[in-house]
């Protein structure tokens, strides 16, 4: 017996895209033993001509630091001669940005002033302002509200609303991330005193906790270690595991247990270690220490979580900043620096070593500042790259950044981009002159057709939106450069009445020239005006309607078309 | 070349990446040896495909109440027994139909699974791991059957759900279940909201459209997108689909399924598994007796009773017995002690001991497999596991169980896990 065709071929599909160069990965075929991945040939590349190590104490500024990365970027890209795309046009930019740091496509207002702005600084002026922006908080707590709550089945009943709002809370502030670490992991109280205690109420087994702490805020993946020492990793070990979850075993977490359960959910940190019967049958009892690291000393009376925070947010800590950097770095340009992004060990190493050093440095540097992270790379011109190929680069594997990786959007950034779209204020059409008279004559009619057909809320939270995640929600753990839907997936985006009766075009003039009236939808679905064949192709389909219901059908068709497109699915 | 990949077991998407990354130039030798494979191991297209239809019991069928009855015994209920068309067999005096099909029924009444809470005993038996462990998200008998037998070249999916169903877990959405709420409805958003010829209009001009982004950006996700579309309408546009509306079928076939969404959706089934669908679940939900045990048993029997006798009746009248498997399970079953708590006596969860049932797919009929003690406690011979229970469903449909999976985490997962024993005698 051999393993299945199929299976041959996705690992060796995967290898080719992680690079194929790094390092050999051959598949055991013996029917009973998993495929042995050889993780020994797998080592860090020197890349030459990389940018010299920095000056200890240097503390560089966004533009330095995007400096950095493009120098980091580009050595490796000329040590296998691959050259790198031009920078991306001010349509790609303004969608790209808007998406992976708000969540959202841009408005076609948002799109055209944009475009229409002639200031040179203007990529800089929007990457600050969105930064700023709520949609930034609201976007960075729905991440890492799905990361600290995963949907499972005991957590049903748990409100995600506390944290929702503190997250959100702390983002908008920008609190540093050490600080926002550690006041997650003391978290005590009430769940609607303290949101952030909401993290223990999700992860309330022991086990759990310590998986959840590890990947989230080590970026190290300490779960196979729960009950044998680590198959890949030969730095952790089953004690590694248990001396780690030692320092949580106090932790009362009360979640609600049924329907009936009207207690506020609370978590304390209790003198007492919990009845056995609560602790994994897995459990070993060792005292707490740090994994890789020294035993602290805490007299049993005292809370053991503080030493935790404190160990895990030091500079010193060898995981915490890497851990940060390289979840941020994914969340830019689809996967991690180290991939997959919580499996960061000596045999996994990063596709740029020399980078993944200079930003963990630099995030301690600067204090941890997500927006001075986010902001270095957004003006970087490997960020700002198009993710169209150029000369031959195609064939370079997406590692390389020789163009900008293609993400697909997340359940969360359809629903929200929708979502606008179907929202009558949000989705009113661009500036354009024509189109502006229009607003004054809208008819009491169209006023009730948009409340009527308006079915998309944009709360956060909602249960249409949950809905909808969960009928879109991929593959668990798959990155977001692979395409996750299926059948059931286009057929509503195709064919459901609730997501074919958008705002934007309600909105629309029928007495409004064709052209604005087609720039408007390829504005607000696309962020770009549409190129002049495609004008020219759309303006026949409206110009050849006599009647106005026939026009109306003709602006339907170009909705339909354009928000079933690969364009509007994906983050280019 | 791509359709000779497709009908040897790689994906479409496999395919997709294949033609993608150029390998179907033939541009990089090194990939030879994994065509040569492929085409090696391929079954042969003489080999019938299987399929399985699942009743699923939502709740917990009790099964003293149905199909390990216990007359004489203290807690064997109100219900009397009836002998079925296999000698010796006796079941519950309200599956009346059921009795009559027994010859070709195999009764597994050595059930004895690990889990006794709702969700946690479904997933179990559904994907035979427990939940969570590892930190996967595993997938269901549908996704694997999907995966592993369902045709690539359907162009409806290969895992259907009539009501609640497990997803597919780390296989991913291409073998997610294509949920059917409403078996008289039909697929979900399966018509285009405008005519035939103003789709294929607009669907022409979204083509356009892709054509030009692709040429662009070459982009593999652009290039799954537009499959994906294309498989969406291929099945909106197919004689399959049809497979979907229960309306082409005579009255006097739905009399014989009965009335009611069960029966309905065992109808669906069979239409479906004759189109080619490799597994269809169907979902029966209120079995979860703890109070008013006896009538609700009563009620919910006469429910599955005649649909469950049709479809197998059915299949066999159609030719197509042989090459589809019927299972009958639940959650787990139910305790033997009858409660007193509720106005009118109840049972309770039971996963120690419990009846599941397999029809078909050239299992031989009539007989039963696995005993329980006098009271329908305690398992007595020849006990089932959850993954025991995968390994005999995997070995029946002619899925190979000892196939590792490549997880996202980067585990290997094999689909079932190598401490499933075979169930003695079954085939």
């Amino acid at each position: 017996m051999t393993s299945s065709p199929s299976f041959w071929v996705q690992s060796i599909v995967r290898t080719i895209c992680l690079g194929g160069l790094v390092g050999a990965v051959s598949i055991g075929l013996a029917a009973d033993a998993p495929p042995k991945v050889e993780k020994a040939a797998k080592k860090a590349t020197v890349i030459a001509n990389a940018p010299k190590p920095m000056a200890p104490g240097a503390k560089l500024s966004p533009a330095e630091l995007a400096k950095r990365i493009d120098g980091h970027v580009g050595a490796l890209l000329s040590q296998d001669n691959f050259v790198p795309s031009p920078q991306c046009s001010d349509a790609e930019f303004c969608r790209r940005v808007h998406l992976d740091l708000t969540g959202k496509i841009p408005t076609a207002q948002e799109a055209l002033s944009f475009l229409e702005d002639k200031s040179p600084t203007k990529r800089e002026t929007l990457v600050d302002k969105l930064l700023a922006s709520k949609g930034y908080a609201r976007h960075m707590a729905d991440l890492w509200q799905a990361l600290m709550m995963p949907p499972s089945i005991e957590n049903r009943r748990l409100e995600a609303e506390p944290l929702v709002k503190w997250l959100e809370k702390a983002f908008s502030e920008n609190k540093h991330w050490d600080d926002l670490t550690r006041e997650v992991l003391t978290a005590s109280g009430p769940q609607d005193q303290n949101g952030a205690t909401t993290y223990f109420l999700a992860n309330s087994s022991l086990d759990k906790l310590t998986d959840s702490v590890c990947k989230l805020f080590m970026g190290v993946q300490l779960q196979c270690a729960q009950c044998h020492n680590h198959p890949f990793n030969p730095q952790w070990k089953q004690d590694d595991y248990w001396h780690t979850a030692a320092f949580f075993i106090k932790v009362k977490a009360q979640p609600p247990r049924n329907n009936k359960d009207t207690r506020v959910p609370t978590v304390a940190e209790n003198n007492q270690p919990p009845n056995k019967k609560l602790l994994p049958e897995s459990t070993k009892k060792l005292p707490p220490k740090f994994p890789a690291g020294e035993k602290p000393t805490l007299a049993a009376k005292e809370p053991y979580r503080p030493a935790f925070a404190k160990w895990i947010t030091a500079d010193a800590n060898p995981f915490f900043a890497k851990a940060a950097v390289n979840r941020v770095w994914a969340q830019m340009f689809g996967r991690g620096l180290v991939h997959p992004i919580d499996d960061i060990q000596d045999g996994n190493p990063p596709s740029h070593p020399g980078l993944f050093e200079d930003l963990a440095a630099q995030f301690k540097a600067n204090h941890y500042d997500l927006h001075h992270l986010l902001k270095s790379i957004c003006l970087s011109e490997t960020y700002q790259r198009t993710s169209k190929p150029y000369q031959g680069n195609e064939k370079a594997s997406s590692h390389y950044l020789a163009r900008m990786p293609v993400k697909v959007l997340s359940p969360e950034q359809m629903f929200d981009s929708l979502s606008d779209l179907f929202t009558p204020a949000a989705a009113s059409p661009a500036p354009s002159q024509d189109v502006a008279k229009a607003d004054k004559t809208e008819t009491k009619a169209d006023k009730k057709a948009e409340k009527k057909a308006n079915k998309i809320p944009a709360k956060p939270g909602s249960a249409q939106r949950n809905q909808f995640l969960a009928f879109f929600r991929g593959e668990d753990g798959a990155d977001q450069t692979e395409y996750q839907s299926g059948i059931p997936q286009v057929l509503r985006l195709m064919n459901s009445p609730q997501l074919n009766s958008p705002a934007i075009l309600r909105n629309l003039d029928p007495r409004a020239s064709a052209s604005a009236n087609i720039d408007t939808l390829f504005l607000a679905i696309l962020g770009r005006k549409p190129t002049q064949a495609e004008a020219a192709k759309m303006r026949e389909l409206v110009v050849k309607a006599d009647k106005p219901m026939d026009k109306r059908q003709a602006y339907a068709d170009i909705c339909w078309v354009l928000l079933n497109t690969s364009e509007f699915a994906l983050n280019h | 070349m791509l359709s000779q990949l497709l009908s040897c077991g790689f994906s479409r998407r496999d395919a997709l990446r294949l033609a993608t990354s150029g390998a179907l130039g033939a541009s990089l030798s090194g990939w030879m040896p994994v065509l040569a494979k492929a085409t090696a191991s391929a079954p042969s297209p003489a080999a019938k495909r299987k399929s399985c239809i699942l009743l699923y019991m939502d709740g917990g069928p009790s099964h003293i109440d149905t199909f390990d009855p216990k007359p004489g015994a203290e807690t064997g209920g109100e219900f009397s027994v009836i002998d079925t068309s296999a000698p010796g067999i006796q079941i519950s005096e309200h599956l009346p139909e059921i009795a009559k099909q027994m010859d070709k029924i195999t009764l597994l009444r050595g059930m004895s699974t690990a889990e006794g809470a709702h969700p946690r005993a479904k997933h179990l038996i559904h994907t035979g791991y427990r939940e969570g462990v590892g930190g996967l998200s595993y997938p269901s008998m549908g996704a694997i059957a999907s995966a592993e037998i369902g045709n690539p070249n359907l162009p409806i999916p290969n895992f259907v759900a009539v009501g609640r169903s497990q997803g597919a877990g780390f296989l991913g959405a291409k073998h997610a279940p294509l949920v059917v709420n409403d078996p008289t409805k039909g697929v979900e958003n399966l018509r285009p909201l405008v005519s035939a010829g103003q789709f294929d209009k607009r669907y022409d001009l979204l083509g356009q459209m892709e054509s030009a982004f692709l040429k662009d950006y070459q982009a593999n996700q652009g290039a799954d997108h537009k499959t994906t579309y294309q498989r969406a309408v291929e099945m909106i546009r197919s004689q399959e689909a049809q497979a979907f509306d229960l309306s082409k079928e005579s009255s006097e076939t739905k009399a014989k399924y009965g009335s009611g969404r069960f029966a309905q959706g065992c109808l669906l089934a069979r239409r479906l598994v004759e189109a080619g669908v490799a597994f269809v679940e169907v979902n029966l939900g209120g079995w979860d007796t703890h109070e008013n045990n006896f009538e609700r048993v009563k009620n919910l029997s006469g429910q599955i009773d005649k649909p469950m006798a049709a479809l197998l009746a059915d299949l066999k009248d159609r030719g197509m017995l042989d090459s589809t498997l019927v299972i009958w399970m639940g959650d787990f079953g139910r305790t033997p002690k009858i409660n007193a708590r509720g106005e009118k006596p109840g049972r309770d969860h039971y996963p120690r001991a419990w009846t599941s049932l397999m029809a078909g797919a050239g299992l031989k009929g009539g007989r039963v497999i696995g005993k329980t003690d006098e009271k329908g406690g305690t398992v007595i011979e020849n006990p089932i596991s959850a993954v025991d229970f995968m390994g005999g469903v995997c070995q029946v449909l002619g899925i190979d169980s000892s196939k590792w999976y490549q997880t996202p985490i980067g585990r290997p997962i094999r689909v079932v896990d190598k401490s499933a024993k075979p169930i003695p005698g079954l085939i």
